[in-house]
């Protein structure tokens, strides 16, 4: 059963995703205070003042991106929701649209508004045409109701929101990879600047916010920045959607307060109740598999932005991945290096090539072939991929790396002496290794 | 200085425009930095990050100015990661380091990752010697290796006759995909899959349907695409490489020729040199291959009875002089014409007709055999604004609006196609483009307009154009020569109402409308022109429409504009400046302007006379009726190019002494008192003039066939035979004295052309606005539509190896409703009938040909058009019908 | 000349939008304001209609929004999505990354392949399933995940999913 103080909150209501008890929580109320209401800039200055960052994986102030739209280009401004959720461990976006469609249409269109955007598009990953078709379904009961259209909310503006489904790319999940794809070309990234905000959709000042992003808008511009900040701390305000994976006792979407321990997340038996069958915890991913891992020992980390930051890691997407300590660290790291040279788009050579060589290295490594040079071999590839790479792909292959290295080299040094893993539960029950 | 920035790049310090790229900036400091997806003509990519260099600009204070550090020089602030050159652009202060320890780290990095998966081919690849990945990762890269995985591979596969791709050997820059697309708008290839799967092919791999035109070959930096023709025939050290001028069409491509011994190996591009900067189509390309056919001919030939014997030169030079001395003394210099000449070089042409006018007193000298009409010798300069400063192919790229008059450029100017394809792409140039075929360029994905004027229509869709621009408003800046008709032609347009319009031509007034307003509004402009005007029979009221449109719609006045005529063949330009017309002497000056004349005069040592002489055509009847007794004709198989292939021949047959400069045993040849073997445009050095009027110097790359000698030896011999004191030594001498004497030329040297050309520019002829009137077409049967291909096979091309290759077999294509009016069938052939004669073609569907016109492309083997009264169809129509079964396709071959 | 194509290369070349599908074609249009951005809406409503998309269902995309051919195809293959070849009648998807990996995925893989005869990429003889590996389905939380077709199947082990292919005829 998930929970949470506010995107989470009431979220398995029956019937939420119909439009009549979205309202009876007193969905679509925001919109009619505001739309037509307050000035726009506005809208803009109290999401700026809430401190809500980018809750899709890159942290970036929304209110600030919302500001850089020019106020006086004649273009049309587009309003596109990243719903391309990806990166591995995280599944936040999935149930919060699955269960409470009408809070993003609501998000979209407050956004749309305060940029005078008239046009959205929401941007799933292929594998959502389940959710696409919920959200669908609520898009026409909203528009029904006069929410969309040229009159919303009976306020004279005017907005539509369009849905697209995607068809398997991790890659668009990166703003400019997804505005390409969403313009019918391969979902390649694109030079930054222009950014989206001056040139994005067609060439148009274009906002691209994450899922659970636009979903805290409706309440932010209810209730104002200070309410919003009753969570979380100075930097990183309000409340995150973490995703918890592995062997715990609960995996499952948690909403918590930016701020709370990464021991409580794990242990506390009002989130994930700890590990199973008596595993220990060896080592947290705490945003998705593209943030270095960090051991055991800094389990006492605060879930915000600067206290990850500080150990050398992300919150990122918030997708945890709890690994064992009967879990071989080469293997895990290998199993995601695979995913990287994978996604990767070939764009650009460090990422592409990069990830086809450290998958191998690791191969060899995992495989009991691994010699002494391949450890910092690794080391050197992972950095001259990192920050050479076209976007932020690259850096994601490299980090993982890295992050594995620094604070577990003794797995792969003993991978290298005795041909074999430290310890790999996985591998056990498995006679052969997956190409 | 406003517009320029100073930037330091390791320890040079250089200032260049804002808005210049690293890597530009780079260059122009003389500090390398190597690129690979970058290409000068494709906008930054980013893509191949070979070109990572570390950037800091200073830091600003409060007050928007450079914060001054303890040692007096601005604070730099760092970019925290390294950026490519090639998307950055500078600014005022910016410092770039290509050397420090993070910037050469980054770049051997990126070059160790190139070489992961790419295969040690370079003993079995093609690029080797002159590859950039060799050469970067000697320069830039490790001095080991430390990866031996195994490589991702892909097959080999053949992209069609030219293109052979081995994708083991790809970067993935995508150079190839872009340049395709954005400079050839061909879009024939494309990336598949991702990642280190990544592949470039065509539509599922299967074999191109593209121009072949081998520029994919060209940019790839790798040996990924290699060309088939070329493949495994030489290591670059094994070639010298000249750069000569483009046999072919009057672009004037610079053809970089890589010859071996005595034999042409292959012909490139250069990146930066010439008008074509690396474009080349696939004759430029391909198309060399005649220099080193077989059948050139080696030895001068002489009638003996009813065949050709070899013989001496002396022999030749000796029956060819004493022949035009008799016939001149018996029946006067009026009884010796001169044809043909398109295809020499520019000192040859002076030379013909020096011969002509100079030694022998004769003004039937005529290079245009193609043309059907009577047209001045000047009225093509004039109706392209009368040699008034002209754009050539780099402004042609940044006009706003361009017109397209009639011709399919894909097959007559293909430079400036891709020119304009490029502009649209890139710079916005809006295309109109008038044809009744919807062709390459009026298709919907240049986002142009198609004038679809009806064939037989075009005076009166260029006057349309015109009334349209001038309904709104006078013009400014008329010379008074041509403001002096402006009122009268406005009267003679006023006929032209939307109701006459839309009848005549089939294109609405508002279209016209909208044409002609997008053409004067736009500050920058071009019209285009070329053989489908040249040698159509309305062609004098053609030209005078087109030189109204250029000066009512502003295109001749306007800066960076003008009008542009391309003529067919590589010095059709040439020929015009240089007199071979009958009523003109070099640099236009008219045979009966005595005192322009008097300079010649002096020089050659004799007075010429006053008189125009015929024209091609008139030649042509006076030899078939006996009046002019000797032919001499250059460069030029008239039994294929002249309208009246007929006429040809009853001239051919009664003239007294036909002397044929040529290459091949062609069949015009065989009907030759004298042949003289001559040498191809590779193995002599000469200037030829493209159709921006750009002179150009076409280096000698090897000697001519044993046997062979230069045109222009070959005329001084005859001349010195005749008693006239030429003393030549080098045909640059020849040159001098042009430069001399041709009016606009003063001041022209091979030195000075030199790497880029020199183009002439001086008003030769005034301009008139006159009213332009044609009859109605009203004859019945089929247009024939006509368009050049590159893939023809005319005499030079046919015997290109590669180009034969790609030739389809001529045919005639209807659309289904006319094909179903004559009952025909798929694999059914139809005749195509004039009173010149007929042709029988295999059939072939196509819907976009207009009704009422059948499309033959031209100078293919099998479809002389000229047999049915026009070379290139040009205002040629033809009775259709089914051929019955039995009868063979075709006509005969092109010798 | 070899050419090994992406696709089967098949004969006849053309296909046309069936009736019942065309106004969701034009409806797909009528979202973007650029025609182009309608290519990923038309390539599913391709594959929904033949099962998969063969080479002349991406000449027909190209042809309805006025791309070129080669455009297209570049588009379709840069996805895993679109299956290019035909596929059997239930896609067996089954996610490999990390924490569906933790959660016993390889050993799941092992037993379909077992099972079924068939390894990676491949297809039962009857034509039934079609087995492929994925990567990360945004299912984390309850792996080892599987996706059949687009049905989302979690907290699976051998025991459900024999239960699971019992059902699937």
């Amino acid at each position: 059963m998930s929970n949470g103080p506010l995107l989470f909150k009431d979220i398995d209501t029956p019937g939420l995703t119909r439009l009549e008890t979205y309202r009876k929580q007193g969905g679509y109320e925001t919109l009619a205070q505001v739309v037509g209401k307050k000035p726009p800039e506005e809208c803009i200055e109290i999401v700026k003042a809430s401190g809500l960052r980018g809750r899709g994986g890159a942290g970036f102030p929304a209110g600030l991106k919302w500001s850089f739209v020019p106020k006086n280009s004649p273009k049309p401004k587009y309003i596109v929701c990243n719903a391309d959720e990806s990166e591995p461990g995280t599944f936040k976006d999935r149930e919060l649209m699955e269960k409470n469609p009408h809070l993003l249409i609501e998000g979209v269109v407050l956004a749309g508004y305060a940029i005078g955007s008239n046009q959205g598009y929401i941007y799933f990953r292929g594998e959502f045409d389940y959710v696409q078709k919920i959200v669908d379904a609520a898009i026409a009961e909203a528009r029904a109701a006069g929410l969309l259209g040229d009159n919303v909310a009976g306020s004279g503006y005017r907005y539509e929101i369009h849905t697209h489904l995607g068809a398997g790319a991790y890659i668009c999940g990166e703003e400019t990879a997804l505005l390409s794809s969403l313009e019918g070309f391969r979902g390649q990234p694109r030079l930054k600047p222009p950014f989206p905000a001056v040139e994005g959709l067609y060439a148009c000042p274009t906002v691209v916010n994450n899922v659970e992003t636009l979903m805290n808008v409706p309440h932010i511009l209810r209730h104002g920045a200070q309410w919003y900040r009753q969570w979380g701390t100075e930097r990183s305000a309000g409340t995150k959607v973490m995703s918890v994976s592995g062997p715990v006792k609960r995996p499952g979407n948690y909403e918590i307060p930016l701020g709370l321990p990464m021991r409580t997340l794990i242990e506390s038996p009002e989130y994930c109740g700890g590990m199973r069958d008596g595993m220990k915890v060896k080592a947290v991913i705490p945003g998705g598999s593209s943030v270095p891992m960090m051991p055991a020992s800094q389990l006492d980390t605060p879930l915000d932005y600067e206290s990850l930051n500080a150990v050398g890691t992300f919150l990122g997407s918030g997708g945890m991945i709890v690994i064992d300590d009967q879990t071989c660290v080469v293997d895990a790291l290998w199993n995601m290096i695979r995913f990287y040279r994978h996604e990767s788009c070939g764009k650009c050579t460090p990422c592409r090539e990069g990830t086809y060589w450290m998958a191998e290295i690791l191969e060899r490594l995992e495989k009991g072939e691994g010699r002494e040079t391949d450890i910092d071999l690794l080391a050197d590839v992972a950095d001259n991929i990192l920050g050479k790479s076209f976007c932020a792909l690259g850096d994601a292959a490299a980090m993982p790396v890295q992050g594995a290295l620094k604070h577990f080299r003794d797995e792969f040094e003993y991978h290298v002496q005795h041909k074999r893993c430290l310890v790999n539960r996985r591998r056990q029950s498995v006679t052969e290794v997956p190409a | 200085m406003s517009g320029l920035v100073r930037v330091t790049i390791d320890d040079r310090t250089v200032e260049v425009p804002a808005g210049t790229l690293v890597t530009d900036a780079a260059r122009a400091a003389e500090v390398h930095v190597p690129i690979f997806c970058s290409h000068s003509k494709l906008p930054p990519l980013g893509a191949c990050r070979i070109c990572v260099v570390e950037v800091g600009t200073p830091k600003l204070g409060p007050d928007r100015k450079p914060v001054v550090g303890p040692d007096g020089n601005p604070v730099i602030a760092w970019m925290p990661k390294v950026q490519t050159g090639c998307t950055t652009p500078v600014s005022e202060g910016m410092v770039v380091r290509t050397q420090s320890p993070t910037a050469v780290k980054a770049r051997k990095g990126v070059m160790e990752f190139l070489l992961v998966n790419h295969p040690l081919d370079c003993p079995v690849c093609d690029e080797g010697g002159e590859c950039q990945l060799q050469d970067l990762a000697f320069a830039f890269g490790h001095d080991f290796s430390r990866m031996d995985e195994a490589k991702r591979t892909f097959e080999s596969e053949d992209l069609g006759p030219i293109v052979k791709k081995e994708a083991n050997r790809c970067i993935v820059c995508m150079r190839c995909v872009r340049y395709c697309d954005e400079v050839m708008g061909e879009d024939a290839l494309t990336a598949h899959q991702r990642g280190v799967h990544t592949e470039i092919s065509s539509f599922n791999r299967q074999p191109l349907e593209c121009e072949q035109c081998g520029n994919c070959v060209e940019v790839c930096p790798v040996g990924a695409l290699t060309a088939l023709p070329y493949r495994f025939k030489a290591r670059p050290w094994d070639l010298r490489q000249h750069i000569t001028v483009c046999p072919y069409c009057s672009n004037g491509c610079s053809v970089r020729l890589g010859v071996r011994g005595m034999e042409i190996l292959r012909a490139r591009g250069t990146e930066f040199r010439g008008v074509n900067q690396e474009y080349l189509c696939v004759r430029g390309r391909f198309g060399y291959g005649f220099v080193n056919a077989g059948d050139r001919l080696s030895a001068p030939l002489v009638r003996s009875g009813d065949s050709l014997q070899p013989a001496s030169w002396d022999e030749a030079i000796a029956y060819a002089a004493t022949g035009l001395r008799d016939l001149a003394a018996t029946h006067g210099p009026g009884s010796i014409a001169f044809l043909g000449g398109e295809k020499l070089n520019a000192e040859e042409q002076y030379l013909f007709q020096k011969l002509a006018r100079g030694v022998l007193g004769t003004n039937h000298v005529d290079a245009r055999t193609r043309f059907a009409a009577k047209v001045g010798g000047a009225a093509l300069l004039k109706a392209a604004g009368g040699g008034r400063p002209s754009i050539g192919f780099e402004d042609l790229g940044n006009v706003q609006e361009a017109l397209v008059l009639f011709d399919d450029l894909q097959g007559e100017s293909p430079l400036a196609q891709a020119v304009l394809v490029r502009g649209q792409h890139q710079q916005g140039v809006h295309l109109t483009v008038a044809h009744p075929r919807r062709v390459k360029l009026a298709r919907p994905k240049f986002r142009g307009e198609w004038l679809g004027a009806r064939p037989g229509s075009e005076v009166a869709l260029v006057n349309a154009l015109t009334k349209a621009a001038l309904d709104l408003g006078d013009p400014a800046g008329l010379p008074a020569g041509a403001a002096a008709g402006l009122a009268g032609l406005k009267s003679a347009l006023a006929s032209w109402t939307p109701e006459r319009i839309e009848r005549e031509t089939g294109v609405t007034a508002t279209a016209v409308a909208a044409g002609a307003k997008r053409l004067r509004e736009a500050e920058r402009k071009a019209i285009l022109f070329g053989r489908a005007v040249a040698e159509h029979p309305q062609a004098p009221a053609l030209l005078q429409a087109i030189e109204n449109l250029g000066w009512a719609s502003g295109a001749i006045t306007a800066e960076r504009s003008s009008v542009m005529y391309a003529g067919p063949q590589n010095n059709s330009q040439g020929a015009l400046d240089l007199g071979l017309v009958p009523d003109h002497l070099p640099g236009y000056v008219p045979v009966g302007d005595a005192a322009a004349r008097e300079p010649f005069e002096k020089s050659w040592g004799r007075a010429i006379d006053p008189q125009p002489g015929l024209t091609a055509r008139e030649i042509l009847e006076a030899a078939a009726e006996g009046r002019v007794k000797a032919l001499w004709i250059a460069s030029d198989h008239l039994l294929r190019s002249a309208p009246d292939r007929a006429l040809v021949e009853k001239a051919l047959a009664k003239a007294e002494l036909v002397i044929v400069n040529e290459l091949f045993l062609t069949a015009t040849a065989q009907a030759a008192h004298v042949v003289f073997p001559v040498a191809a445009f590779a193995e002599k050095d000469g200037v030829v003039v493209n159709c921006e009027r750009r002179l150009q110097k076409s280096t000698r790359a090897l000697s001519p066939r044993r046997g062979a000698r230069a045109d222009w030896e070959v005329f001084q011999a005859v001349a010195q035979a005749l008693g006239a004191g030429w003393k030549y030594r080098t045909s640059e001498d020849v040159f001098r004295e042009m430069a001399r004497l041709v009016p606009g030329w003063q001041g022209a040297s091979w030195a000075a052309l030199l790497p880029n050309g020199w183009t002439w520019q001086a008003v030769r002829v005034e301009p008139s606005l006159a009213p332009a009137e044609a009859p109605a077409p009203s004859g019945t049967g089929h247009w024939v539509l006509a368009g050049g291909t590159l893939f023809a096979q005319g005499s030079l091309s046919g015997r290109a190896e590669t180009l034969a290759k790609l030739a389809k077999h001529a045919r005639a294509f209807l659309n289904g409703a006319e094909a179903s009016k004559l009952g025909l069938a798929e694999g059914d052939a139809v005749t195509l009938e004039s009173p010149a004669g007929r042709l029988t073609l295999p059939y072939e569907l196509d819907d976009s040909v207009p009704p009422g016109a059948v499309f033959v492309p031209y100078a293919l083997a099998e479809a002389e058009l000229n047999r049915l009264g026009a070379p290139s169809g040009a205002g040629l129509q033809v009775k259709l019908g089914r051929a019955p079964a039995g009868v063979p396709a075709g006509a005969a071959g092109n010798r | 000349m070899s050419h090994a194509p992406v696709m089967p290369v098949e004969a006849p070349a053309t296909l046309e939008w069936p009736e019942n599908v065309r106004s969701e074609v034009d409806e797909a249009i009528s979202h973007y304001p650029v025609r182009r951005s309608a290519v990923l809406p038309l390539l599913w409503i391709a594959q929904r209609t033949w099962g998969w998309v063969p080479p002349a269902a991406l000449r027909l995309v190209a042809h309805t929004l006025g791309l070129n051919e080669p455009e297209v195809f570049g588009v379709a293959t840069f996805y895993t999505m679109f299956n290019l070849q035909p596929v059997g009648r239930h896609h067996l998807q089954v996610c490999m990354t990390l924490s569906c990996s933790l959660m016993g995925a390889d050993r799941l893989f092992r037993h379909l392949e077992s099972r079924l005869g068939i390894g990676h990429g491949e297809t039962t003889s009857d034509g039934r399933f079609t087995l492929r590996r994925v990567e990360c389905l945004a299912a984390c939380g309850g792996g080892p995940c599987m996706q059949v077709g687009l049905e989302y199947h979690e907290n699976l082990d051998e025991t459900k999913v024999d239960a699971l292919l019992e059902k699937l005829k």
